[in-house]
């Protein structure tokens, strides 16, 4: 009986045994191996790579081991938090501000501040608006590698079927729904947009109006109060007017294919988008500012590069941060075509206006920085964005789901998370 | 009568055929179009201009080979590995003492409701003890506990449909356990073993979470994740990606064109 048995046993520990020496990969990191996490499709990781290819030339004692997550999903923040959890973090990670402070809060990021302020580093080159959104606790915590924000995309060929032109600097509300109506006339759909806190955040801003009761320790949503509610009127008022595409609509094809396809006049998207309709053959498009109703107002879309506390070489990951951050890869970055550097000179150098490939008002992106806001940077925010996220959604589509619904469940679903974000 | 009976169920079963095949048939027609184009409204019989060379294209955004052939050493250790152990397990709880047996049902069946995100920190923190993060064994591991509690419930309750006076008989002849599993249970629970396969193999070959969490470098990914990155790809480039998928797709395709025969013939009897 217990000979067959030992056969089996023999043949699973052989397997596993020699799975391991085939598969063997690094069995401990070396001293100067950097873990570096970045999110992105894969034109993104072609520039990451050279990025990390340049800084291994000029710092050939490092090996920066990339990892790439794919943006589908929530891969990365399931990566990042597992690992986090599992006290394995990377050493260096790419992350939006709206997600960084639940990091912070643990305690698990190396603020860069300090260390940067200690190797005299100066950051008066930077855009002080992402600089601002990484800072938490009176410290800089990650360094920000881009400064985006939200613009309206639109179809040229689309605007001048229907008589449209280049919509100028402060066009008004009503101006924005006035093209969707044209565009709608001349036969496109009108805007492609998300129902997203996001999305909504800019004009509830512009209307004067403020989607918390203290953006710096925010307790509760103030949607319902005037302003904010009649910018979310105006939005779901585009929706049930038939100017925005419906539900039905986005399910069979969503809003970036429906805009590239050109059977959707405008679409509104951050500077990522840019580069990828680059790449769309035969597609005119440009960009404008956001409407305005009382006041010009933007909304920050920044990711920065962080470190986990306890990296190691410590060394080693701030000067990947630094080289990351710095002139040469923000360059890269600029001319790959999918962010804002948060570098000024860059920001305003021919990489980034380069006005031989559209957008051909790309300074949009410029202009918009001083007006930008961003959203609480609070730890429970992924989770309240989230939830606000679903109501929006519902408030859009659902035609018996009444804006006062869509505030009041915001309030009740969201009310603790701001709370226990304060404690 | 019998032949307009017949010539119905053929043209059921070719509709139903060609409803199975148009995804399949989507994924290759797609992945022939030129990348840049704008997308096509609708189905598009024959892409124009037809291209070939977004087959070419995949390898130079993701190494899709050394991904096909980590996600081919794992199906080819998880999946036999799976099957003995779970067979094994389902055979003991068959042959158990009613009483022992259902505490064992019982624990099997409140292993399945852990939910797997539960699992993901343990595991990580385990592998990462055994020093396994990073290596293709922590996706085979799983495969040690014959992956999934389902698979060994499911042996048990066809080792258990198989009379005791089999086993019985067996055992007065003077087999030990292990041959009457070998003799006895494994031969008429061949089908078991047959979809056991087929569940383990699809759960390992497109196994996407695991090798998320819990690899990194490119040396030891696997095709899921390969696809995955794909997928991210903008509208106009998801070509490359529906090429990358038709690759994914093949080894499983070809697999089971070549078992299909000793699937029908030896579970089925067709």
């Amino acid at each position: 009986m217990r000979r067959p048995l030992s056969i089996v046993l023999g043949v699973l520990v052989t397997m596993v045994t020699t799975a391991a020496c085939v598969v063997g990969g690094h069995a401990g990191d070396q001293a100067r191996v950097l873990t570096v996490q970045i999110e992105g499709e894969p034109e993104d990781n072609q520039v990451y790579l050279s990025l990390v290819a340049r800084f291994q030339e000029a710092n050939p004692s490092v090996e920066v081991r990339l990892i790439q997550v794919s943006e589908e999903g929530e891969d990365a923040t399931a990566k990042l938090t597992t690992r986090f959890a599992a006290g394995n973090p990377p050493d260096v990670f790419l992350i939006n501000y709206r997600e960084y402070s639940q990091f912070v809060a643990r305690g698990g990021i190396e603020p860069v501040g300090p260390h940067l302020d200690e190797a005299g580093i100066d950051l008066s080159g930077y855009y002080e608006e992402a600089l601002g959104a990484f800072r938490y606790g009176g410290e800089l915590q990650c360094m920000p590698q881009n400064v985006s924000s939200l613009v309206v995309y639109y179809n040229t060929v689309a605007f001048a079927r229907a008589g449209l032109e280049h919509p100028r600097s402060g066009w008004r509300f009503e101006d924005l729904r006035a093209a969707a109506r044209a565009l709608v006339d001349h036969g496109s759909e009108g805007l492609g947009i998300e129902p997203k806190l996001i999305r909504l955040a800019p004009f509830v801003w512009s209307n004067g109006g403020e989607i918390v009761d203290d953006p710096q320790r925010p307790s509760r949503f103030t949607l319902e109060q005037p302003e904010a509610r009649s910018a979310l009127e105006f939005l779901v008022g585009l929706v049930r007017d038939g100017l925005v595409p419906s539900e039905e609509e986005v399910a069979s094809e969503d809003l970036e294919t429906q805009f590239v396809t050109g059977r959707l006049g405008m679409y509104l998207g951050s500077r990522r988008d840019a580069a990828k309709f680059r790449e769309v053959l035969g597609f005119d498009w440009d960009v404008a500012s956001l409407p305005v109703a009382r006041r010009p107002a933007s909304i920050l879309h920044s990711d920065a590069f962080c470190i986990a506390a306890g990296a190691s070489p410590l060394d080693a990951a701030l000067a990947f941060v630094r080289y990351a951050t710095g002139r040469e890869a923000q360059t890269l970055g600029a001319l790959s075509g999918r962010l804002v550097p948060s570098l000024r000179s860059v920001a305003t150098s021919n990489a980034f206006l380069d006005q031989t490939q559209p957008p051909r008002h790309a300074r949009v992106f410029l202009d918009a920085i001083p007006h930008m806001r961003r959203t609480p940077v609070i730890p429970t925010w992924p989770q309240i964005e989230e939830l606000g996220d679903e109501i929006l959604h519902r408030a859009f589509y659902d035609e018996g789901y009444g804006v006062s619904d869509a505030t009041t469940d915001l309030r009740r679903a969201t009310d603790e998370l701001f709370a226990e974000a304060a404690k | 009568m019998t032949t307009r009976r017949s010539a119905a169920r053929a043209a059921a079963v070719m509709v139903l055929c060609i409803l199975f095949l148009l995804p399949v048939a989507f994924m290759v027609v797609g992945s022939l179009r030129m990348p840049g184009l704008t997308p096509a409204h609708g189905f598009e019989w024959l892409p124009e201009p037809l291209t070939w060379s977004n087959y070419e294209s995949v390898f130079s955004f993701v190494p899709l080979g050394t991904y096909a052939l980590n996600s081919l050493f794992v199906v080819v250790v998880a999946v036999p590995v799976t099957l003995l152990v779970a067979s094994l397990a389902g055979f003991a709880i068959a042959t158990a003492e009613p009483r022992r047996a259902m505490r064992v049902v019982v624990l099997s069946l409140l292993a399945l409701t852990v939910p797997v995100a539960a699992l993901w920190v343990p595991r990580f923190v385990m592998f990462r003890w055994l020093g396994l993060t990073e290596t293709l064994l922590s996706l085979v591991t799983p495969a040690l506990m014959g992956t999934s509690p389902f698979y060994v419930l499911l042996f048990a309750l066809v080792y258990h449909r198989i009379p005791r006076s089999l086993y019985e008989a067996a055992r007065l002849e003077g087999l030990s356990p292990w041959r009457v599993w070998r003799t006895v249970a494994l031969p008429l629970g061949r089908p078991a073993l047959f979809a056991v396969a087929v569940l383990a193999f699809v759960f390992h070959w497109s196994n996407l979470i695991d090798p998320l969490l819990y690899l990194s470098s490119s040396e030891v990914l696997t095709l899921p994740l390969g696809l995955r990155a794909l997928q991210s790809f903008d509208v106009t480039n998801q070509p490359i990606f529906l090429a990358g998928a038709v690759m994914a797709s093949l080894p499983p395709v070809v697999g089971f064109l070549l078992v299909q025969r000793a699937f029908f013939e030896k579970t089925l009897g067709v």
